[in-house]
């Protein structure tokens, strides 16, 4: 797929484990895994939002198109 | 009081029942055979000479009950991944698949024997048309598959 998940350089960024980010943002680890290895295949709006608000970022920070 | 598990038991033992009677036909095939030839005689046209229909009769019920057998265990193991709470996997849609391709080729076996007695044809593009419809089912499912990924995969 053409979006690239950056989240994991965002949390390195913030120094902030998979666990707190899934304990704030609300979501299981397992699928804040599914939502870093790139393997998701949609986000919602509101769980985008909580992510952004928690890392202090904008979800460019995070998604990133790239060209095939 | 009547629900959806007791449903599924239901449909399950009917399998079931499918199943022993496909393999009691079987045993008889050869007399089924000889009392149609020489029983339904007044029936329609037929191309090729009714004296010679019982080998091809034989052919045809035995590879019509195998198919039906095969079709029966696609069923089983469907209905297993149904109480199971598997609905919409890859598993059923190839089940579904298998189903659709199985009706279809006894269609086509039974319009081929409709060669020797016309009634046969119009079993044939009843099996058809059932594998047509199946193959349609399978399509839905195809695609609710992919639904069902697409939301267990929306963080």
């Amino acid at each position: 797929m053409p979006i690239i998940v950056n989240l994991d350089v965002m949390m390195a960024k913030r120094k902030m484990s998979s666990q707190d980010l899934a304990e704030k943002v609300g979501i299981t680890t397992a699928n804040l895994s599914i939502l870093k290895t790139g393997k998701a295949k949609a986000v919602r709006f509101s769980t985008l939002e909580k992510i952004c608000d928690e890392l202090d970022c904008q979800p460019g920070d995070i998604l990133e198109y790239q060209r095939e | 009081m009547w629900n959806k598990d007791k449903s599924l038991i239901l449909s399950r033992i009917l399998t079931l029942a499918a199943a022993m009677a496909a393999v009691i036909v079987a045993i008889f095939i050869p007399a089924i055979s000889e009392w149609y030839q020489f029983e339904m005689a007044a029936e329609a046209n037929s191309f090729f000479d009714r004296s010679t229909m019982f080998i091809p009769m034989c052919i045809t019920l035995y590879v019509c009950d195998a198919l039906a057998l095969a079709a029966l265990w696609n069923l089983h193991i469907l209905l297993r991944n149904i109480s199971k709470d598997e609905v919409f996997i890859q598993n059923n849609t190839n089940c579904l698949r298998r189903i659709s391709w199985i009706c279809m080729g006894v269609g086509v076996i039974m319009m081929l024997f409709g060669l020797w007695s016309s009634i046969f044809i119009f079993f044939g593009m009843c099996a058809l048309m059932f594998g047509l419809i199946m193959r349609v089912l399978k399509n839905v499912f195809e695609k609710a598959v992919e639904i069902k990924s697409e939301n267990d995969f929306t963080i």
